[in-house]
């Protein structure tokens, strides 16, 4: 009797813990991931400045890792011989390494298998130099991108290049971009499915906004989408499905705007685009409406300030949603859309996570466009959250600009929680990594003429450190928690990119030319170099031909940010590009001009 | 009649005649023939704009209406280079900087001599000189229309102005 | 001297009276309000006017007769009496008058309480109107400029604003004064009752062309404004003739877009008044020249002739740009 008496609770045991197991099971597996499909197998190479199409900017090489990083040393510290902002990413396919400078726009081809990295080729563009005037933030380039033995690249006068790759001629070069209407091209291109997609810069001259994909092969344009103005420019048809109900209506982009401002509206797409090969769609957002000056534009100022979701062969979009309608302190919402599933209410679901200048942390579905949360990673004063059931940013009335009144403290600031430079996930420990702002600012308003060709903006700004005293951060977010699992906070702003490898270790960059080191997992600093000139450009990792990891940055400071010491500006005029002068008065003393290549690697053992 | 009163009544009758037409306001540009710049120093017209509050206060407004402002932000600069301080790339005198204005420079300055008159342009150029503190402090406008972030002109202390140096190259490498 | 200015003076004072910019026009419901205040005050103190006189005068009689009398120093009763009566008046007129300001004050208040249909932003400017009729949709606000078009016995919300200095919104058939001063958002509610043509005009000295900052104000019936608001949101229409064409084109390209927005055209400068229905207005820069040919062509070859000082350049056009650029404006109906 007593013997199966045992015998059954012995069975009843192990039912139970195989049930258990079965239960735990599914949970444990639910890990954050990038799109399956997005990310190919790692091979060591850097082929676009995201990396991947989910745009992770992970690196699966592991053999730098947290405990020998300490021993990092640079192989490579070659001049640009160019004294602008450095924002590009190097891009490394095989042996060579592919380098766009700031205006003109030099292409450079390094060698990788010799010793110094000599330059294999040059390409010079020969960008018209009146484009210089018409850059509202330096004359950045954030990099090129390699496809089929092409490297395709942007110049800022507008044009999309093609060369080829292996000889530096060029194969097709079309002109897209007018500077005599302000407008410039900055943004990396994306390659994909034998598309080469552009978008334009000039939300700060009153430029309308474009998306054109160029037929990789030809050059020709095969479809192009306007940000603003009818359905039929917009590539909105009967596929069209936006979530929510304030982005549904026939012509938004025209009825959202007083007559004929939407001409002049902004919308500009020079920020990251990301792509579901799955989905076959493309995911990016748009810039600001013009001009800053909101009171000019009454109306939800459709198709400016959101997120697109487009099919790649047609251009047609399939979902919109608008991160901040009638947007009120040119919160361009350009910034990347990492492609992940995660686990939302205990399903899977395909979305993107993408940290937006507003300082949310928006995590939208891919194929619908709902957003099932919106956290705050930075301080924010002038909105109070985000309406779920809506959609909408519920601002705060108090913060918003009046024209000719000065409202004080409004956080976050123009460039946002966090401005163009990109984050990096990694899959391994489900983090995201954002180096971003902490920054408020004063904005005065007033009425903007517009006069094609110059600025229209309509907005005095004055910036200066957030709350807490240090002007930028490095988050590490958990998506998967809505909160950050660790931060560290910079005295400077932080306007480089992100790099996370395998050997979990975090790459950045600071205005003042530390490059950074961290611990994925903990935050500590690990490792750090400095150079000359501060960092405003994204890190990559690759293999080297030796078989050795390499880790490669462009410093060079200057963007938006860094205007003061590459634009030579006078900080007694606080208003100085567009404010930010006033909050980066000492840079000047702390980093000179100047852009350098600097790669770094372990000691051959 | 005592002397005391016949030196008051003079007295009076001085500050009376002193007190008379500040400066003349050319509301339409005439008399002074319009025609293109001359070299450096030898216009006449330099020292007519440039001392004169009207024209200086007038272009204030265009600085702001031209969207000066949007790259030259009040004098420190933005895209464009900053104008409050000692360094011109090409040139700082009336003359230089109305050329400047009217026919644009090569790295991104646009040409406004089709959307302005040749009186706007000389007035603005008075006011961007006012910006380094060029005129006499009786002309410098004295209240800044915008954002209040910087000093007063009229207590900024005058700025030499150094000989053209155009800078190298943008992006040449070395 | 006094015999040949006292003609003037009357005609000036009662210049005052009636026509397009009267106080006293009683066309609009608190202009209508004001009125009848007005003529309660005159009553009230015209008779205790009258009283005082009379007092005056008795007095000044009594003692002169009581000098030549020497006796009847004062009928201290029938005084004390006079004074008793005296205070009561004014008790009774004050109250009168503090009543009846009440009333007006009330009504005037509910009027701009009650629901309003109709918005405009009036944004004043150095030396012009800026007027912005306001649609929940945004592509259907109209801007214009020196005008305003009213629907008569609706009432109407104007926001005012001003760009630079301060400036005084009067229209004085309709309603009284408001200021405008930069940085501020005041407001203002009218409610026309009678059709017509008024006059409004800038009531605080904004600088030298203060003089000449007039407002047409248009009083019509619904459907009247409701058809001009139609014909307001159409674009320009497009250049006919090849001196038209030339105008277009110097318009386009030269100073004019700089500064001047014409609706459907490349023309999108915000600082000056709008054009793209500029041939209908009734005045040419703000109640400064009337519009008719000869005067427009006059403007346009030298508006600081005419209002010397103002933001509008002399351009210095050649004759044939001048014919040009006239006959395209004339086309901006």
């Amino acid at each position: 009797m007593a013997g199966s008496a045992f015998a059954k609770s012995r069975c009843g045991l192990i039912v139970l813990a195989s049930l258990t197991l079965l239960a735990v099971a599914p949970v444990a597996a639910q890990r954050v991931l990038p799109a399956a499909g997005a990310v190919p197998a790692e091979d060591g190479q850097w082929l676009m400045p995201a990396k991947d199409y989910a745009s992770t900017r992970y690196s699966g090489l592991a053999q730098i890792n947290r405990q020998n990083v300490k021993d990092l040393k640079p192989v490579i510290d070659v001049a640009t011989g160019n004294s602008r902002g450095h924002e590009a990413a190097p891009i490394v396919v095989g042996g060579t390494m592919y380098i766009v400078t700031p205006f003109p726009n030099t292409v450079f081809a390094l060698d990788l298998t010799k010793p110094g990295a000599p330059v294999k080729w040059a390409f010079r563009p020969k960008p018209r130099r009146a484009a210089q005037g018409a850059a509202c933030c330096d004359v950045v380039n954030r990099g090129g991108a390699y496809a089929n033995g092409r490297l395709f690249f942007n110049t800022l006068d507008g044009a999309t290049i093609a060369l080829d790759a292996r000889t530096g001629k060029q194969i097709w070069r079309t002109q897209l971009g007018n500077i005599a209407k302000g407008e410039t091209v900055t943004m990396a291109p994306l390659v994909a499915e034998g598309k080469v997609l552009v978008g334009n810069s000039g939300g700060e001259f009153g430029v309308r906004g474009w998306l054109v994909a160029l037929d990789a092969a030809s050059g020709k344009v095969a479809w192009k989408a306007w940000s603003t103005g009818p359905d039929q420019d917009v590539l909105i048809g009967p596929g069209f499905k936006p979530y929510y109900a304030m982005d549904r209506g026939k012509d938004l982009g025209v009825k959202s705007w007083p007559p004929d401002a939407w001409k002049i509206g902004g919308g500009t797409v020079w920020g990251w685009i990301s792509y579901d090969p799955k989905l076959k769609m493309i995911y990016y957002g748009t810039g600001n409406p013009g001009p800053w000056n909101a009171a000019q534009r009454p109306g939800d100022n459709k198709w400016t300030a959101g997120v697109f979701a487009r099919d790649i062969a047609t251009g047609q979009a399939r979902w919109f949603y608008q991160t901040s309608p009638h947007d009120l302190y040119d919160h361009d919402d350009i910034n990347e859309s990492i492609l992940l599933d995660m686990p939302i209410n205990g399903r899977m679901r395909p979305v993107l996570v993408r940290p937006a200048r507003n300082g949310y942390m928006y995590v939208l579905d891919r194929v619908t466009g709902q957003v099932y949360s919106a956290d705050a990673y930075g301080y924010i004063n002038s909105a109070k959250g985000v309406d779920l059931k809506t959609g909408r940013l519920i601002p705060v009335p108090e913060k918003e600009p009046k024209e000719g009144r000065v409202v004080r403290g409004i956080c976050p600031t123009a460039p946002g929680a966090k401005d163009w430079n990109p984050s990096a996930f990694s899959p391994r420990t489900g983090l995201l990594y954002v180096p971003h702002l902490n920054l408020c600012m004063d904005v005065g308003a007033m009425e903007a003429n517009y006069v094609s060709g110059t600025p229209y903006v309509g907005a005095d700004v004055k910036m200066y450190a957030g709350p807490g005293g240090h002007r930028g951060v490095f988050t590490a977010w958990d998506p998967a928690r809505r909160s950050k699992a660790w931060e560290i906070k910079e005295d400077l702003p932080l306007w480089s990119g992100a790099l996370v490898t395998a050997g979990d270790v975090v790459f950045y960059g600071t205005m003042d030319g530390w490059f950074k080191a961290v611990d994925a997992r903990s935050g500590a600093l690990l490792w750090r170099f400095k150079t000359k000139s501060g960092i405003i450009g994204q890190p990559i990792s690759y293999r080297g031909p030796d078989g050795r990891q390499y880790i490669a940055i462009l410093s060079g400071v200057g963007g938006w940010a860094g205007a003061i010491v590459s634009g030579g500006l006078d900080p007694r005029d606080p208003t100085s590009a567009l404010g930010f002068v006033n909050a980066v008065r000492d840079l000047p003393k702390r980093s000179e001009a100047g852009g350098r290549l600097h790669v770094f690697a372990l000691p051959r053992r | 009649m005592s002397s005391r009163f016949r030196a008051a009544s003079a007295a009076m009758l001085l500050l009376a005649l002193a007190a008379c037409d500040r400066e003349e306001r050319q509301a339409r540009g005439a008399p002074l023939p319009e025609g293109p710049p001359l070299a450096a120093g030898t216009d006449p017209r330099a020292k007519d704009y440039e001392n004169n509050a009207y024209h200086v206060a007038q272009g204030q407004r265009l600085y702001a209406w031209m969207n000066c402002v949007g790259c030259h932000a009040h004098g420190g600069g933005s895209i464009g280079p900053p104008l409050m301080d000692s360094q011109w790339r090409y040139g700082g005198s009336m003359e230089d900087i109305v050329r400047t204005i009217l026919h644009g420079r090569p790295n991104g300055m646009p040409s406004f001599d089709q959307k302005l008159t040749e009186q706007q342009v000389w007035q603005l150029a008075a006011y961007v000189r006012s910006l380094s503190a060029q005129p006499r402090q009786d002309v410098l406008p004295s209240r800044e229309d915008a954002m209040s972030s910087t000093e007063p002109l009229t207590t900024r202390s005058r700025e030499d102005v150094e000989p053209s140096q155009p800078e190298r190259d943008q992006g040449r490498p070395k | 001297m006094t015999r040949r200015a006292l003609p003037v003076l009357v005609s000036l004072a009662l210049g005052g009276c009636d026509g397009i910019q009267s106080m006293t026009g009683g066309d609009g419901f608190h202009a209508e309000k004001f009125n009848g205040l007005f003529t309660l005050f005159m009553v009230v103190t015209g008779i205790s006017y009258v009283l005082v006189l009379a007092f005056l005068a008795a007095a000044v009689l009594r003692r002169r007769r009581a000098e030549a009398d020497e006796r009847r120093a004062g009928d201290d009763r029938g005084l004390g009496m006079a004074l008793l009566g005296w205070i009561g008046f004014i008790l009774v007129g004050l109250t009168i008058l503090t009543i009846g300001s009440y009333f007006v004050d009330r009504s005037a208040a509910k009027a701009a309480a009650a629901p309003r249909p109709l918005e405009i932003i009036v944004t004043a400017n150095q030396w012009w109107w800026d007027v912005q009729y306001v649609d929940p949709t945004p592509a259907n606000t109209i801007r214009t400029a020196n005008e305003l078009h009213l629907p008569v016995g609706v009432p109407v919300h104007i926001s005012l604003k001003s760009n630079d200095v301060i400036h005084s919104f009067w229209v004085p058939n309709v309603a009284g004064k408001q200021d405008m001063i930069p940085g501020r958002d005041i407001d203002i509610v009218l409610k026309p009752t009678k059709a017509g043509h008024y006059r409004g005009q800038c009531a605080e000295f904004c600088g030298t062309q203060h003089a000449h900052m007039a407002l047409d104000v248009i009083v019509e019936p619904v459907a009247a404004f409701n058809a001009w608001r139609a014909a307001s949101l159409r674009p320009a229409p497009a250049p006919v003739t090849a001196l038209q064409q030339a105008g277009y084109t110097y318009v386009m390209n030269r100073e004019c877009s700089a500064c001047h927005a014409i609706g459907g055209t490349p023309a999108s400068g915000q600082v000056a008044p709008d054009l793209t229905h500029f041939a209908s207005r009734r005045s040419i820069a703000a109640g400064t020249f009337p519009m008719t040919r000869g005067h427009l062509y006059a403007w346009v070859a030298d508006p600081q002739g005419a209002k010397p000082g103002n933001n509008m350049p002399y351009v210095g056009l050649q004759a044939n740009e001048l014919h040009a650029v006239v006959a395209y404006l004339e086309t901006l109906k």
